[in-house]
């Protein structure tokens, strides 16, 4: 026997406008909290000066502490948009930053080189976590944490537990772009190096990979629905290592700009990168599960969460008050859009509730003719 | 033998179907009472009416014990209906004691009484002959050994009626036998069971009494004894061919799909050939093994041995990929977990299998709904706009997106599994209606279907199988309901 339809889905759902924009809901969080702190700002000082918050020598600041860990965010949402979820990239962004200042320091082998060294070998460590979980049915959770662990493992071993210092041979990757050029409210230099231009540039491959190509697509097939995706003649397991095999090398270069900035190779240069780009990409808008989400979200997340440290700071609140209010903002941002559909499917239910309570008040009084409308009421939403 | 249950006049409505129709039924203690019919006969909604799943419309009446009674799902458990379903429930790494007595532990001031729900799962898998360890791990039981479990479950929660849907599907012999045997032990107990199986031998060794549905109504109820198998399958047959789709037949061409001695997921040595314009029919009873062939032509399951050859070229079909390749299309029988993508629209979804043959790197979200919109148009498909999402469609144009997908690799060979699964009769006939215009366009369709007017009225030819293998092939005058389901059911020693 087979089971009819259910009709409740085909009936004409009102979406929410936050579920048909699917970025607007973060954004607008985003929004209300940037306002937030700008009035704070104005009231403390009366009005008399303008707020430091979203003056542009502050807003080049953020951009810099953020460049790095939204460079792993991009490829970040790859991996998760895919299904996937990478824990290691924290350390992997550690060894590669070690491995680089030993390449440039110790081994002599030109900067050059030694970028390739690092980045080359995250590249390839992470192709063999994802050809492990493209080819086993273990999950990626597992693989990655036991990844995090071995990397950690391999950078104490190459440094002996020890930080490596460099002579600032990546000073060229801090330069500033920007000339001489003053912000215009506070007078102060604005500094935009070369590694938040790459970051903004990779953001923008990122994102039109993920929405303009053939691959893209495919990663969301994936993540949307892997059997199917196979039965589409999409090739499940290589598109799942490739999306560890790009997660590499963003590792290696994000590593790379996080080193130039630090001038220190050291186990400790990566650590949280994980908590912070998976909680960038969540605030985005991507489901863990895989199949949503996309660039333009992830880089809201992470601004949101670069600039929630930075206005704490602006707002001289303690640093263990800044780690609360992070993780309750990131608790806030991620359940909004689930509040918010819990909402309008509330409303929905309300909606039918009252029509069902006038077909049966309607049948009461007209008896048969009654019943008829309920029924083709039914063959209305079948369409 | 004392009634325990009756049933009197009871019908089941959903929107556009009558599944049951005025059925009328009874239980006996210490019998077993056989439910037979075709695929769609009403045999799952009526278990799902005596489980409480599904409430019957109103009208009917239902007798348990003398009483009159309403069921549902927790009231028909605490009468004693216990329904053990064709799928085992089971807590695969609890051992046999525990998954008896999950949900219904034996606790004393609050601690389990390990020793006391030991020896009562000891004597009752003593009481039914089986030699299963009580310590043993469910994981590690087979097939027919956990179904064993399932029953000494229902028996040591005092149940009244157990009614066992197909309980031996893919079993091999030796097990079915097992099985027999506990059913009968049940029933001495005073427990009525409902037995319900496809396989007609398996009726007369262990049913007492056998009620026949056809289309949602009871055309007979029987004796075992006074039955022959002959009148039995007589029974379950029986449509007015008359009310059937009439379609329109089209010149064959050249053969362009030949399967030569396939084995390979479940089926076994298989060969069939496949002509330009022609829909050979795939028939036979759920579980036989129809739709893994299909997954193994078509790359999706490895093919143990054997070949095919496609316009008289050998073909390796490694992966679905190299099968959308070599012009193949596959229909899947469940759309929404394996033919659909659910969150994405229309667009994304039609451009998807096309993937697997074109060159280009770049998509461009306004070809893709254009193309949509192409299908749209040609399928008919009711939907607000190709960037509708597939999740909010009906069945019916949900199948119709999956169509749309395929058309749009440009293939050759369409397999089609299972293709009006759950779809209102209008979608039906726009179905088949371009099913013919592929054949029409010189296409050749597989047609995998449990659904007999479906076979009878669509396919040239018709292939039945049994167990894994082809018992037998159809064509012209011979495609009819009682020569097709004579050979899907067929006698286990064959």
């Amino acid at each position: 026997m087979s089971t009819p339809d259910s009709r409740g889905s085909a009936l004409p759902a009102k979406e929410s406008l936050f579920k048909r924009h699917e970025n607007l809901t973060v954004l607008s969080i985003f929004l209300g909290f940037v306002v937030v702190v700008v009035l704070i700002q104005l009231i403390s000082t009366g009005g008399s000066r303008f707020p430091t918050f979203i003056s542009p020598v502050n807003i080049v600041n953020i951009l810099q502490q953020v460049a790095v860990p939204g460079t792993v965010a991009i490829s970040m949402t790859m991996v998760m948009v895919s299904g996937g979820i990478d824990l290691s990239v924290g350390m992997l962004a550690s060894l590669v930053s070690i491995i680089v200042a030993l390449g440039v320091s110790q081994w002599r082998l030109g900067v050059w080189p030694s970028i390739g060294l690092g980045v080359g070998s995250a590249v390839v460590l992470e192709t063999v976590l994802g050809l492990i979980i493209s080819r086993t049915r273990i999950e990626p959770f597992i693989i990655t944490l036991g990844g995090m662990i071995s990397f950690q493992g391999i950078a104490l071993l190459l440094c002996n537990s020890r930080e490596v210092v460099m002579q600032g041979e990546l000073n060229f990757l801090t330069a500033n772009l920007a000339g001489g050029a003053r912000d215009p409210v506070t007078g102060l230099i604005l500094r935009i190096p070369p590694y938040v231009v790459s970051f903004f540039v990779i953001a923008l491959i990122g994102g039109l990979v993920l929405a303009y190509t053939r691959y893209g697509r495919r990663i969301y097939a994936v993540g949307t629905n892997p059997r199917a995706a196979f039965l589409a003649g999409i090739d499940v397991r290589n598109m799942r290592l490739s999306v560890y095999m790009i997660q590499g090398l963003l590792v290696g270069i994000g590593a790379t700009m996080l080193l130039a900035r630090i001038n220190t190779g050291i186990i400790t240069l990566g650590q949280g990168l994980e908590i912070d780009t998976i909680a960038m990409v969540v605030i985005g808008g991507t489901a863990l599960s895989g199949g949503k989400g996309n660039i333009v979200g992830t880089l809201i997340g992470v601004f949101f969460l670069g600039s929630i440290a930075n206005a704490m700071n602006l707002l001289r609140l303690p640093s263990e008050v800044q780690f609360l209010a992070k993780g309750v903002i990131v608790i806030v941002a991620v359940s909004a859009g689930d509040i918010s559909s819990q909402i309008s499917d509330f409303r929905t239910l309300r909606r039918e509730r009252m029509r069902a309570h006038d077909l049966a008040i309607a049948a009461k009084k007209g008896g048969k003719q009654a019943q008829g409308a309920v029924q083709a009421d039914f063959q209305d939403s079948s369409v | 033998m004392d009634e325990i249950l009756r049933l009197s006049h009871v019908s089941k409505t959903f929107p556009g179907v009558r599944a049951l129709n005025d059925i009328s039924f009874d239980l006996k203690r210490g019998e077993v009472h056989c439910l037979c019919g075709e695929n769609g006969a009403g045999k799952s909604t009526l278990i799902k009416i005596l489980s409480g799943a599904y409430q019957p419309d109103e009208g009917g009446q239902i007798v348990f014990n003398g009483k009159e009674a309403s069921l549902n799902p927790r009231s028909a458990l605490r009468m004693g209906i216990h329904t053990i379903y064709q799928e085992h429930i089971v807590f695969n790494d609890l051992d046999v004691t525990e998954n008896i007595f999950a949900g219904s532990e034996i606790v004393r001031n609050g601690l389990m009484q390990r020793k006391e729900m030991r020896r009562q799962t000891e004597n009752v898998l003593k009481y039914l002959k089986s030699d299963i360890p009580p310590a043993a791990r469910m994981r590690n039981l087979t097939s027919g050994q956990q179904k064993i479990v399932e029953i000494a479950k229902a028996l040591i929660s005092r149940s009244n009626v157990i009614i066992l849907d197909e309980p031996t599907a893919s079993f091999s012999s030796n097990e079915i036998e097992t099985v027999l045997d506990v059913v009968r032990r049940v029933k001495q107990e005073g427990v009525g069971v409902i037995y319900i199986s496809h396989h007609l031998d398996e009726v007369f060794a262990v049913g007492d009494r056998a009620t026949v549905l056809r289309d949602g109504r009871v055309v007979g109820a029987y004796a075992v004894k006074d039955l022959s198998k002959t009148a039995l399958i007589k029974d379950m047959v029986g449509r007015d061919p008359s009310t059937f789709y009439k379609r329109e037949r089209v010149k064959t061409g050249e053969v362009v799909l030949e399967v030569k001695n396939v084995s390979g997921n479940g089926a076994r040595n298989v060969s069939f050939e496949l002509r330009r314009g022609e829909i050979l029919g795939v028939a036979g009873m759920v579980g036989s093994g129809r739709s893994e062939l299909m997954e193994a032509l078509f790359g999706a399951a490895p093919l143990v041995y054997g070949e095919i050859a496609i316009n008289g070229r050998s073909i390796k079909q490694s992966s679905p990929k190299s099968a959308i390749r070599n012009k193949m299309c596959f229909i899947t029988e469940d759309r929404q977990s394996t033919g659909l993508f659910l969150p994405k629209t229309i667009a994304e979804n039609v451009a998807m299998a096309n993937m697997a043959t074109t060159r280009a790197i770049l998509v461009r979200p306004s070809d893709e709904v254009s193309t949509a919109e192409k299908f749209i148009k040609l399928l008919n498909i009711k939907a607000p706009s190709a960037r509708a999402r597939v999740v909010n469609l009906s069945g019916g144009n949900q199948q119709k997106v999956v169509l749309g997908k395929w058309f749009n690799t440009g293939g050759e060979i369409y397999i089609f599994d299972e293709p009006s699964h759950g779809i209102d009769v209008g979608a039906k006939q726009e179905i088949y209606k371009t099913m013919v215009d592929l054949l029409k366009a010189g296409k050749a369709i597989v047609m995998v279907s449990s659904d007999m007017p479906e076979v009878i009225s669509m396919s040239d030819r018709v292939i039945v199988f049994r167990r894994g293998e082809i018992a037998g092939e159809l064509a012209g005058d011979a495609i009819t309901e009682e020569n097709i389901l004579t050979l899907s059911i067929g006698d286990r020693e064959q």
